[in-house]
């Protein structure tokens, strides 16, 4: 019978133990992709956008922090990339035509981050640019011309880039928000158009009518 | 004494940066190499548990659930696409790696010959519907589930648990249809 006792108790233990194992591996049942993980986390501690210098496509150079008191809706990509950029940024287009046009310029910005400075200059990003029908100041394509600063941002959002072996990238996509103050308020799924555009417009409207009141 | 100690080199050859380098650059040979390699290890060590000096496991697995329990746990936990991912890119969640799986493998050993044939058959058709679905997750899906492998990389990884199901599917069958009776009687 004592030994009885002790084997139930261990197997009671060992189901616990492998409840906890999964309930913290998981984040609460909530994440079981490292993506999922990485994006739950960042809407958890809605990190500050770093203050990265810009280039964009009509050669400008400007730090990010010139979008203060404007939302920005951005992406990452590279030009070269045949798959799932051009995606992202049709889907982009759409949310894009989707939101007001009221709000764009003073209250939200939209800028497509490269994260291949080498072969992503001005001049290729103004041809990129064109094909989806991005304006070069409400919607914006840029690149991070310092390394340690693209890094520091891609490391930051946790954007997983690895090299193909063909001169290509994969990486993990999203849109991602940053709110007026700088820091990062939401990331939504790039294959959800009009829920990401209803969201971004609901925000921006519910803003509207506080600045009324 | 043989046996435990091919665990320990095991275990210790996995451990040496070249080979774990090596081994998680590929998701297949990660999942498929390294992993049942660390659940070998710690199987081999188990055998130290046969010597009537270390009773605690006699006392406290006494019918081999709670040490199966474990087992299923710590496997299924390193099913999660999550988990692979994590250990390449979280350094303790690696350690975690090195550690639970030797120690699934030891749990299993001395949990397997105790639990009944009816609990040892729930536990492989468990693991042939688990790793079927993994095959079908992997083969099939249009994304790439972790950041670190690509999607090819994912495929690969899909056919090879296929391979395995159907392996395993065949073992049943071959059971099925083959006569017992003689290990029966004896």
């Amino acid at each position: 019978m004592k030994r009885n006792w002790r084997n139930l108790t261990a197997a009671v233990l060992s189901v616990v133990l492998g409840c906890v194992l999964f309930y913290f591996g998981t984040d609460g049942f909530r994440a079981f992709t490292a993506e999922s993980a990485r994006t739950y986390k960042l809407l958890q501690n809605q990190p500050e956008f770093p203050n990265v210098t810009l280039e964009d496509s009509k050669g400008r150079v400007y730090p990010f922090s010139d979008f203060e008191g404007k939302y920005v809706m951005l992406t990452f990509i590279y030009t070269a990339c045949s798959d799932i950029c051009p995606k992202i940024e049709t889907n982009l287009a759409e949310v894009y035509k989707q939101i007001p046009s009221k709000y764009l310029d003073k209250d939200i910005v939209f800028l497509s981050i490269s994260f291949d400075p080498d072969r992503d200059d001005p001049a290729t990003l103004e041809k990129y640019r064109s094909y989806f029908g991005s304006d070069g100041d409400t919607w914006r394509m840029a690149r991070i011309t310092k390394e340690e600063e693209l890094n520091g941002l891609l490391n930051e959002f946790g954007v997983t880039v690895i090299p193909d072996g063909e001169g290509g990238f994969t990486h993990n996509a999203a849109f991602y928000l940053v709110g007026k103050d700088g820091s990062l308020k939401e990331v939504m799924d790039f294959t959800k158009i009009s829920e990401a555009a209803s969201s971004v417009t609901a925000l921006l409207e519910n803003e509207a009518e506080v600045v009324l009141k | 004494m043989k046996q435990p100690g091919f665990g320990v080199i095991i275990l210790g050859l996995l451990i040496l940066p070249p080979i774990k380098d090596y081994l998680e650059s590929y998701m297949l040979l990660h999942m498929l190499v390294q992993l049942p390699l660390l659940i070998l290890s710690g199987w081999l060590i188990g055998k130290i548990t046969e010597h009537k000096s270390i009773n605690f496991l006699g006392i406290w697995n006494t019918n081999g659930v709670p040490g199966i329990i474990l087992f299923v746990f710590i496997t299924m936990y390193w099913m999660l696409p999550r988990a692979l991912d994590e250990a390449v890119t979280i350094s303790y969640i690696e350690i975690f790696k090195f550690v639970s799986l030797p120690l699934a493998g030891f749990f299993l050993r001395d949990s397997w010959e105790k639990i009944q044939a009816l609990g040892r058959g729930f536990i492989f058709l468990n693991y042939l519907s688990m790793f079927g679905l993994m095959a079908w997750l992997y083969i099939d899906s249009p994304i790439q589930i972790c950041n670190n492998y690509l999607e090819t990389q994912q495929k690969a990884l899909g056919w090879g648990f296929l391979i395995i199901t159907i392996g395993m599917v065949l073992y049943i069958l071959q059971a099925v249809f083959t006569d017992h009776a003689e290990e029966a009687e004896a």
